[in-house]
C-alpha cells in the first residue's frame, strides 16, 4: 500500500523561480490496483511517480510504501528500494542508446552480482515475455519506439517489483502501439502488480482494467 | 528499522568488497561504447607515463654512471700548466710529490685523445704498467687478467663495434704524429661496469702508448696522487702546489662538482621534458575533473533510476578509470623500458653523451629503481581515477529525477 500524507513537493529553479510540483496531496494507492493519474502536462503526475519511486523527497510531508516511510530513506536505501520494489517506464524510455537490447533490460541486476545462470533465465524470461528476445543483440538506438518501448518495460520488470509506474508511456507511439501497450499492462495486473500511470493520453480514459482514475491541475488531486 | 538498516549497512559494505564480474562487464562495455574518446586518453595518457618514466630511467642510469665515475676518480691530479694550457709532465715531479708527508702513491698517468676519422670519433687510450698500482678500479680489474699481453691491446665495448664495423677485426693502425704508422693487435674487450667511462677507451702499455703520441721517457700527461688520509686532500693539494708553482692541482672534489654542473644543466633539458609532460597531464586531469559531460550525466542518474546505488556507480567508475589508467600506465613503463634499455634512448641519449664518448655504442645502465615506478604510478593512475569519481561522485549524489531531468 502507498500512501501520501500532506505531501507538498516544489522545484526551486532559482531564488525568484519556485515551481509547486504537488501541493498537499493525501492519496492511497492499494495493492494490485490500477490507477490513472490524468491532467495537462504541468499538472504534477510525474511529480507524484517520482516521490513513489524515491527518485526525490517530499518537501514536507511522508510518502509510505508498506509502512516503510520512504521520504525519509537515505540516498543508499531509497536506491535499494527502488531496485527491489520498483519498476519505473519513462517518457522518453531512459534507455542507454549505445547499449544493446538485453544489456539494458540487465542493467538493474548489475549491481547484484548474481549466478550467471539466474540472470541468464531471469533475462531470456523477460525477453520472450515483452517480445524482444528476437532483438536482443541489437543497438537499442537502432530499434523504433515500440521496439526501445517494449525494452523500457523489459527493464522495469526484471526485478521482478511490486510496483510498476509508467510516465506518460503513450506520449511517442502510435495508436497501434498504444493498444498493444495497455494489452501489456493488463497482463501485468493479471499477477498483481500495483500499477500507476500517469498519462493525458485519451485512449487510457475509462478502460475496464482501470481500477481508478484520478484527475490533477496545478499539482492538486481535482477529482 | 534501525537494525534493518545496520544489517543492510554490512552486507553492502561486504558487497563493495567483493568483486563483481558483472560491474566489470559494464565497465569495459563502457569504455568500449566511447571507443574514440578512450582510445585517444589512452594514447595521450601511455606517452606521458612513457615519457616520464623514460626521463627517469635515463636519468637514474647517468646518476648512477657519474657517481660510479666520480667514486673511482684519483684523488689529485697534477698537470703542468702553461700559457693556460695543459702539457706533458716531467716524470721527476713524481719524487718531488713523494716526498710530502702524508702521500701515500704518486703515479704519472699516460694518456690520451686519438681522432678515429673513418667514424669522426675519438677514442680514450690509456697506457698502463702491470707493475704499478692502477689509479682507477676498473684498470686494476684488468691488470689482475694473468694474460695481460703487453703488446697487444684491450678496447672497450664502444671501440671494439666501431672498429669491427670499419673491418678493423684483429689490429688496427695508430697514425703518429710524424705520419708513420703504429700496428697494435686487439687482445680483447675491456669490461668494466662503469660504461660511461669505459666505452670509449683503449688499454694498452705505457710503452706503446708513448709512441703513438711521440711521448719523451721523461715525460708524462699528468701525475695521480694517493693520500693516506681523505681528509689532508685539500692540504696536500696546496703543499703540491707550494713545491711545484707551475702546476695545476685538481681534486676529486672539484671533479665532482664539475661532473654536477654538466649534469645539472643537461637534466635541466629533461627537467623541462618533465614539467612539459606534467602540465599537460594536469590539463587532461582538470577537464575530466571539471565535470561530466550530459550524455555521462544521463546515464549515472538512469542507473540511480533504476536502483544502482552511489557505491554501485562509484565502483564501476573506479574500474573504467582503473582499466584505462593502469594499462597506459603498463604500457607506458613498458615502452620506456625498451626505448632506454633496448633501444639505447635515441634522440636524448646523445644529450648526456659528451666528446669523448663514442656516440654510436654508448649504452645505458640497467637500474630498476622500484621507488622511481611507484612514484610515476601515484603521479598518474590515482590521480586520474580521482579525476573520474570525484565528478560521477557529485553527480551520483543529486536526485536521480533532478539528474534525468
Amino acid at each position: 500500500m502507498i500512501t501520501f500524507k500532506n505531501v507538498t513537493k516544489t522545484y526551486e529553479i532559482n531564488t525568484n523561480n519556485i515551481i509547486q510540483a504537488v501541493e498537499n496531496i493525501d492519496i492511497t494507492f492499494k495493492e494490485g490496483e490500477v490507477i490513472l493519474l490524468k491532467g495537462a502536462s504541468g499538472s504534477g503526475k510525474s511529480s507524484i511517480l517520482s516521490l513513489i519511486a524515491a527518485l526525490s523527497k517530499p518537501t514536507s510531508g511522508e510518502v509510505i510504501v508498506d509502512s516503510k516511510k520512504i521520504s525519509k530513506l537515505s540516498d543508499n536505501f531509497a536506491s535499494i528500494y527502488r531496485r527491489d520494489n520498483i519498476g519505473f517506464i519513462f517518457q522518453k524510455y531512459n534507455l542507454i542508446p549505445t547499449l544493446s537490447v538485453k544489456d539494458n533490460i540487465l542493467l538493474p541486476l548489475v549491481p547484484l552480482n548474481l549466478k550467471a545462470d539466474d540472470v541468464e533465465i531471469k533475462l531470456n524470461t523477460v525477453m520472450q515475455k515483452f517480445s524482444i528476445f528476437h532483438k536482443k543483440d541489437i543497438i537499442v538506438k537502432n530499434l523504433s519506439g515500440g521496439e526501445q518501448q517494449r525494452v523500457a518495460i523489459a527493464r522495469s520488470y526484471i526485478n521482478e517489483p511490486k510496483i510498476i509506474l509508467a510516465d506518460e508511456p503513450t506520449a511517442n507511439l502510435d495508436k497501434k502501439l498504444s493498444e498493444k501497450f495497455i494489452e501489456i499492462m493488463k497482463e501485468l495486473k493479471e499477477m498483481n502488480k500495483t500499477i500507476i500511470i500517469a498519462t493525458h493520453d485519451p485512449l487510457f480514459f475509462g478502460l475496464e482494467f482501470i481500477d481508478r482514475e484520478i484527475e490533477m491541475s496545478d499539482g492538486k488531486i481535482i477529482v | 528499522m534501525e537494525v534493518y538498516e545496520n544489517t543492510l549497512n554490512l552486507a553492502m559494505q561486504i558487497q563493495v568488497l567483493s568483486m563483481n564480474k558483472y560491474l566489470i562487464e559494464y565497465a569495459i562495455n563502457s569504455i568500449l561504447r566511447q571507443k574514440s574518446k578512450n582510445i585517444f586518453i589512452f594514447i595521450v595518457f601511455t606517452l606521458l607515463i612513457f615519457l616520464l618514466t623514460s626521463i627517469f630511467f635515463i636519468t637514474n642510469s647517468i646518476k648512477y654512471e657519474l657517481n660510479s665515475t666520480v667514486n673511482s676518480l684519483p684523488q689529485i691530479i697534477v698537470q703542468n700548466y702553461k700559457g693556460g694550457r695543459h702539457y706533458d709532465i716531467e716524470i721527476s715531479k713524481v719524487d718531488k710529490i713523494l716526498s710530502i708527508s702524508g702521500v701515500q702513491e704518486s703515479v704519472a698517468r699516460v694518456w690520451g685523445y686519438y681522432y678515429f676519422e673513418n667514424a669522426d670519433v675519438h677514442f680514450t687510450l690509456v697506457g698502463i704498467d702491470m707493475f704499478e698500482n692502477q689509479y682507477k678500479k676498473s684498470l686494476t680489474h684488468l691488470t689482475q687478467i694473468s694474460s695481460f699481453d703487453e703488446s697487444s691491446m684491450y678496447l672497450g665495448r664502444g671501440v671494439k663495434k666501431l672498429m669491427y664495423k670499419n673491418y678493423y677485426k684483429n689490429y688496427f693502425n695508430f697514425i703518429k704524429p710524424n705520419g708513420t704508422v703504429k700496428k697494435i693487435d686487439i687482445a680483447g674487450v675491456f669490461n668494466s661496469d662503469i660504461e660511461l667511462e669505459s666505452n670509449d677507451m683503449i688499454v694498452m702499455s705505457k710503452e706503446n702508448l708513448r709512441e703513438i703520441f711521440a711521448l719523451k721517457e721523461n715525460m708524462a700527461t699528468d701525475i695521480v696522487v694517493k693520500v693516506s688520509n681523505p681528509n689532508e686532500i685539500d692540504t696536500i693539494a696546496l703543499k703540491i702546489k707550494e713545491i711545484i708553482p707551475t702546476a695545476r692541482v685538481i681534486t676529486n672534489e672539484d671533479i665532482k662538482v664539475s661532473y654536477e654542473h654538466l649534469f645539472n644543466y643537461k637534466s635541466g633539458i629533461f627537467l623541462a621534458l618533465f614539467i612539459i609532460s606534467l602540465f599537460t597531464f594536469f590539463i587532461i586531469i582538470y577537464d575530466k575533473a571539471s565535470g561530466l559531460s550530459s550524455e555521462e550525466k544521463h546515464e549515472v542518474g538512469i542507473l540511480k533510476a533504476i536502483g544502482w546505488r552511489v557505491e554501485d556507480i562509484l565502483q564501476e567508475k573506479f574500474y573504467e578509470s582503473f582499466i584505462i589508467s593502469f594499462f597506459s600506465y603498463l604500457l607506458g613503463v613498458i615502452f620506456a623500458f625498451a626505448f632506454v634499455y633496448l633501444f639505447e634512448a635515441p634522440l636524448i641519449r646523445d644529450i648526456f653523451i659528451g666528446y669523448s664518448n663514442l656516440k654510436p655504442s654508448f649504452s645505458l645502465s640497467f637500474i630498476m629503481d622500484f621507488q622511481t615506478l611507484f612514484l610515476v604510478f601515484l603521479l598518474s593512475v590515482p590521480i586520474y581515477i580521482a579525476s573520474i569519481i570525484i565528478p560521477s561522485w557529485r553527480v551520483a549524489t543529486l536526485d536521480a529525477d533532478e539528474v534525468i531531468r
